[in-house]
């Protein structure tokens, strides 16, 4: 069955999904296009802002209520610190800048937070700083009244950074 | 003559599986953790061919490949980039492949012998 995402946040405020790496892609664009109604921060760490850009444009999804976090396209090429709808940082381990992006976005009322990926954190920090960061902005989100969506990819690679996480988050979904 | 391939990637099983599908094809392998360990060993050594994890932690990358103008180089990349980007990367003189990570070993080594036979 596919994934209810707005069914599952009725109860829950922070979800971490698992997802297999086949359907990530189709996974991500899905939920997008039920999230992005409302205000979204879209923190990316494996897709560039332009590539996500394309992908949702090409899926017909609004996102002039979206605001990205970019944190690979400054190791790639030469961006400016803010665009229209993008705030880049200077590199995906810069776990103090995105946290201040999350508080910043949580301060201003934002519905959702949406972490893609986890997974893509352990390419670039060990397990233990990923897992207290993530810890810190779980926190923060929990009190506030803003959402948050992690993902994931569902790998056995992954296993004990998912299970560190699973004891953070409300709810861990098993994307089918 | 045995070509030689320099492999950059700063996750050592990345290192190991090229490494070894790249060997077991008559490849000379060096390796290097990093682009500032890359830019180190380029003093001593000139592969025909460097494969270049495009996220990497030291000296970004983008910083790295401006300093090898003589080497041809193909980016192993593991974020999606817009195809305009993409574009932009491969627009660097010296940068001749872009390779999707994650890559099947076999289509690598084929890129692999188109680039330097």
């Amino acid at each position: 069955m596919p994934l209810d995402i707005e069914a599952e946040f009725k109860d829950n405020k922070t979800l971490l999904l698992l997802v297999p790496s086949v359907e990530y892609n189709h996974v991500v664009v899905d939920n997008m296009k039920k999230l992005a109604k409302e205000d979204v921060c879209y923190i990316t760490l494996n897709k560039t802002f332009d590539s996500l850009k394309e992908i949702f444009e090409k899926n017909k999804i609004d996102i002039s209520k979206v605001v990205f976090v970019d944190a690979i396209s400054k190791t790639i090429k030469n961006v400016p610190t803010q665009t229209k709808g993008c705030y880049y940082l200077s590199a995906p381990n810069s776990l103090t800048e995105i946290s201040l992006q999350v508080s910043h976005f949580i301060k201003h009322g934002f519905d959702y937070i949406v972490f893609d990926s986890l997974t893509n954190l352990l390419i670039y920090q060990k397990k233990a700083p990923v897992a207290k960061f993530l810890s810190t902005i779980i926190n923060k989100i929990a009190d506030s009244n803003t959402k948050g969506v992690f993902y994931s990819l569902d790998s056995k690679a992954h296993e004990e950074l998912i299970e560190e996480a699973s004891m953070f988050v409300d709810k861990v979904v098993k994307v089918e | 003559m045995t070509k030689t391939i320099m492999v950059v990637d700063d996750e050592p099983d990345n290192i190991t599986t090229v490494t070894s599908v790249l060997e077991a094809n008559g490849y000379a392998v060096v390796s290097a953790s990093n682009g500032d360990d890359c830019l180190e060993k380029l003093k001593t050594t000139k592969p025909e061919l460097i494969l270049m994890d495009i996220m990497m932690p030291g000296t970004p990358v983008r910083d790295v490949v401006k300093q090898i103008t003589d080497i041809k180089i193909a980016y192993l990349s593991v974020v999606r980039t817009s195809e305009a980007e993409k574009e932009d990367l491969l627009g660097q003189a010296n940068i001749v492949d872009f390779i999707q990570k994650p890559f099947d070993i076999n289509e690598l080594l084929a890129k692999v012998k188109e680039l330097v036979g």
